[in-house]
């Protein structure tokens, strides 16, 4: 279900207005839109994530453009029509809008394999919104987790970025990457550490 | 209650934020963290991981006229308007009453039609099945039983309900989740004087390493 092509990353590149944003900019799009309901904020928002999130659908069981297309399009939905329920303090602009593409695909997955299932039947999808309780240091864990997750040697970042944006088993990708499982697992380990350790959960 | 000293390894963690969990995994992980402040950051660092992969990937082109016809579909759409804010279940609220494996019980745990499979052993199966292939079961185990040794074909999560166990790793209490490799072997006993009653998410059949736990295997279809 997964083709054979490594995944490849852009590096951060100025071509569109809307491929060179930082976060920060992503948010504040997000907040207007929530504001306001501001068409011209979601306009460029969905010029920035509808086509990354097709990117990530396609490498995610959406074999068709179409398809995919489709459901990056209800994903983008989704952000408008919640928008009101997000809160900058937090979880950012990605992260939000990664963790409702992540459930829609699982969504989707689900329909697909057990077509008999009653759509009633209890389903399991990990929570969108952070409730209200959540840790209030959220915006500034985000910032060093940035920091961190930019200072991440090339192999390890790798393997981080496959192992959320491309549902292949880890065995599969050490094959696609010609390295023994043990070494994908234990880079993808490395990497949580060393984040873990810039947030100070971890002594150095 | 006492605060939950056992947790998911972050590979784990790593694998729900990823949504590469099967559903019977994934709820045992969700009600873990219903009551673990801990796992709940490190799932949310782990999706702030996943957000700027997201703002990384190669971006594919959305058809040509996708914007026009979004806003077709979103114009008459009516916006979700935040509700009061929900609290999280106080500590001492029953495990089983966390909201995702509520979803998944058809009545209380203790009307369940529990199926007696050993001396001082009952289990019920839980349908949760709609996200990849795994098993999602709730085993009760007797105070003084002691469940044969065994291991595991690719990992088991257990998480604690009711009542208490001890077995090679330590004690464990409602809340805690044992997070084993295919490499454990364990033998849990349950210790206190109520039953002690897991949740528990395996994809593969548990293999029994003693004769009792062999005799009993084709019995327990565990």
């Amino acid at each position: 279900m997964t083709g054979v092509a490594v995944l490849t990353v852009s590096s951060p590149r100025p071509a569109a207005r809307a491929n060179s944003m930082d976060s920060l900019a992503l948010n504040a799009l997000l907040v207007r839109v929530a504001m306001s309901a501001d068409r011209e904020a979601f306009g460029d928002l969905y010029a920035y994530f509808a086509p990354r999130v097709k990117g990530y659908l396609m490498r995610n069981g959406s074999t068709s453009s179409e398809l995919a297309d489709d459901l990056a399009q209800e994903t983008l939905l989704k952000v408008w029509r919640k928008a009101k329920l997000f809160d900058p303090s937090k979880a950012s602009a990605s992260t939000w809008i990664f963790t409702i593409a992540r459930n829609l695909r699982i969504d989707a997955a689900r329909r697909a394999s057990r077509p008999q299932l009653d759509p009633d039947d209890p389903s399991l999808l990990p929570p969108e919104e952070p409730r209200a309780d959540e840790v209030m240091e959220r915006a500034s864990r985000d910032e060093r987790i940035r920091a961190s997750f930019a200072t991440l040697p090339p192999n390890q970042l790798e393997v981080v970025q496959l192992h959320f944006l491309e549902d292949a088993a880890h065995s599969e990708i050490a094959e696609r990457l010609d390295l023994p499982l043990g070494t994908v697992k234990s880079r993808l380990r490395l990497a949580f550490e060393k984040i873990r350790k810039e947030l100070g959960d971890l002594d150095a | 209650m006492r605060n939950v000293q056992h947790h998911p390894k972050t590979d784990t963690l790593a694998d729900y934020a990823a949504g590469r969990l099967d559903e019977a995994r994934s709820v045992v992980v969700a009600t873990h963290i219903e009551r673990c402040q801990e796992c709940r950051t490190a799932v949310r660092d782990l999706e702030a991981v996943a957000g700027l992969c997201l703002e990384a990937i190669e971006p594919v082109p959305m058809a040509a006229n996708s914007m026009a016809d979004f806003w077709a579909k979103a114009g008459d759409q009516e916006l979700v308007l935040p509700g009061l804010p929900t609290a999280r279940p106080a500590n001492d609220v029953e495990m089983e009453t966390c909201p995702p494996l509520a979803a998944f019980l058809p009545t209380s745990i203790d009307d369940l039609p529990w199926k007696q499979v050993a001396p001082g052993l009952s289990q019920y199966v839980l349908e949760a099945e709609g996200y990849r292939e795994g098993v999602l079961r709730l085993l009760k185990i007797a105070p003084g039983t002691k469940v044969s040794t065994h291991t595991h074909g690719e990992g088991e999560l257990t998480l604690i309900l009711r009542g208490a166990y001890r077995d090679e790793v330590g004690e464990f209490y409602p809340g805690d989740l044992a997070d084993l490799d295919d490499g454990v072997t364990h033998a849990p006993v349950a210790i206190g004087d109520e039953d002690c009653i897991c949740l528990i998410a395996t994809n593969a059949p548990l293999v029994f390493k003693d004769l009792v736990g062999k005799v009993m295997q084709p019995f327990v279809k565990l």
